[in-house]
């Protein structure tokens, strides 16, 4: 984590030496076909994630966060350029690449058991064995006893738990998650930043998190991005110095911590 | 108390009116009169069996049989066309204004053509009745495809999913909601139409009965028909919005 101090924001901070880039983007542009002419979502830009970082993105509404996130999944084609995942072109999406939507996006004509088990029923995992690793996710975020409920019957913070079991599933390489706290309340989103966090300091999956909390993307990002708009584009990029094992509650109080902050903010303010 | 209200209310209107004499009996048949014949319905009085020679019940299985097997075919063919619709443009493009067309169409309009092409036993009957049901099951299956949202797709494709896949595991049990509406306005259709399709060889039918009792002014047949038919129209309804509920739980909650 040396250089992870260094007060200029960089554009492209050298990623740790030796590790292999999980996701780039080459020269990625995106433009939107809207009624009243083309809409520049996402000016030219360049990224590289490495396996295992956690990277979260802010930005004003309407920067191209979303869009960004989409050319991963691989739910948008790039009007330019490319996306790569593992070296390989992204022509749409995959399983090895979860992704957790703001909105829970569960189908309620499943059980929360059936719905966290869709993904290896899809791959044709047998029903007992799918059964098993549904019902493990389901404890390890917490839900345990809904399994047979239905998920409109579950509060927005479960669901969003749900969400996150139902895409781990599939045990993917990467992980996409487009404001998946956003409608929840200061507690439980503390509550399942938490949770994530040791979901993820466990598995070490890359990950790429949008938010609108500058608190949340210092908190959990290993790196932080700020996106600023029309078009989107990259303005800040660096890695907060904060251990993923020192990421506590009491990491929030502390004054390394809300200098952090202050400093993103303020890129964030000035874009 | 609230609910038979509104029936206290006609069936007194209708007493009082047939009392005081209002019209001759031939327009406003005596309220006992009908129950008279709702007796006779279903017994062998005078020789006679039932009304029209048969019982009141066979007359109701009839016209319900006709309509189940209607909006049953309908059911089948209106999903895989809506489903077909929604999937494929070019077909969209091409065969909607025509469903459309026939939705539009009174159904009497093209009845002649039936009995012409299937003759006039149930064969045409059920053609009337499928072609006045099926628009609506594939216009509410398309608009219910249609009305999905990208991300519940994008969802199951980014878990895996195939085309198949995601039409069996979303895009169906997403359009249950719509294909009861659609069900459920079928079978309306279906119920205005029954009396059209029974008024050519329609005994049995509780439709062919009602369209029979204008010969000898049977007013009072009349009367015990529509009863039956509104009645039935209603249960029917009834017993799919309870199937509805217990198929699609999520209704408005998700
Ligand atoms: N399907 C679309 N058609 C046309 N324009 C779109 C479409 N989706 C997004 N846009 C436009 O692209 C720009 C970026 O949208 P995007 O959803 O990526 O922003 P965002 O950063 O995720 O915003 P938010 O923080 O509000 O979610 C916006 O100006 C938006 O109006
Ligand atoms: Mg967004």
């Amino acid at each position: 984590m040396e250089g992870a101090l260094r007060v200029e924001s960089a554009r492209s901070p050298a990623g740790s030496p030796g590790a292999p880039s999980r996701v780039t983007l080459q020269a990625v542009a995106h433009r939107y076909l809207a009624r009243q002419g083309e809409v520049a979502a996402l000016g030219r830009t360049d990224l590289q994630v490495n396996t295992g970082e956690f990277v979260t993105l802010v930005g004003p509404s309407g920067c191209g966060k979303s869009t960004l996130l989409n050319l991963i999944a691989g739910f948008l084609v790039p009007t330019e350029g490319e996306v790569l995942v593992d070296g390989e072109v992204v022509t749409g999406p995959s399983p090895d690449r979860g992704v957790v939507f703001q909105q829970a996006n569960l189908y309620p004509w499943m059980s929360v058991r059936d719905n966290v088990a869709l993904g290896p029923r899809l791959r044709g995992v047998g029903k007992a064995e799918r059964r098993t690793a549904a019902d493990e996710l389901l404890a390890l975020v917490g839900l345990e006893e809904f399994g047979n409920a239905r998920p409109y019957e579950l509060s927005g913070g479960m669901q969003q738990r749900c969400q996150i079991a139902r895409v781990l599933a599939n045990d993917p390489d990467v992980l996409l998650l487009d404001e998946p706290f956003g409608a929840l309340d200061a507690i439980t989103r503390e509550h399942l930043q938490m949770q994530l966090h040791r979901i993820w300091l466990r598995s070490r999956k890359t990950a790429v998190f949008i938010t609108h909390s500058v608190e949340e993307a210092v908190f959990l990002g290993t790196r932080v991005i700020v996106m600023g708009a029309r078009p989107g584009r990259i303005v800040f990029d660096e890695r907060p110095p904060f251990r993923p094992e020192a990421r506590t509650p009491e990491l929030r109080a502390t004054p390394a911590f809300v200098a952090w902050r202050e400093r993103v903010s303020a890129v964030l303010r000035g874009t | 108390m609230v609910r038979v209200l509104p029936l206290i209310v006609l069936l007194s209107a209708w007493w009082l009116v047939v009392r005081l004499k209002v019209w001759p009996e031939v327009f406003v048949p005596d309220p006992r009169d009908v129950w008279t014949s709702l007796l006779d319905s279903e017994r062998t009085h005078d020789g006679q069996i039932g009304l029209s020679g048969y019982y009141l019940h066979e007359h109701l299985w009839a016209s319900l049989r006709r309509i189940l097997v209607g909006v049953s075919l309908a059911i089948v063919f209106g999903t895989a066309l809506g489903l077909a619709l929604a999937t494929i443009r070019p077909l969209r493009l091409v065969v909607e204004p025509y469903v459309n067309f026939i939705r539009s169409l009174p159904p009497l309009a093209y009845f002649s053509l039936l009995i012409i092409w299937f003759g006039i036993e149930d064969q045409s009957k059920i053609w009337l009745l499928f072609l006045a049901a099926f628009p609506p099951v594939a216009l509410s299956v398309l608009s219910g495809v249609r009305g999905i949202r990208q991300e519940r797709i994008d969802a199951i494709r980014s878990l895996g999913a195939n085309r198949l896949q995601v039409v069996r595991h979303v895009v169906l049990p997403a359009t249950l909601p719509e294909l009861f509406t659609g069900v459920r306005l079928a079978i309306g259709f279906a119920w205005t139409t029954i009396v059209a399709a029974e008024t050519i060889d329609g005994i049995p039918g509780i439709g062919g009965l009602a369209w029979s009792t204008k010969k000898f002014q049977q007013t009072d047949v009349a009367v015990l028909c529509i009863i039956v038919i509104g009645l039935s129209a209603i249960a029917l309804d009834q017993l799919v919005k309870w199937l509805e509920r217990t198929v699609v739980p999520w209704r408005g909650k998700a």
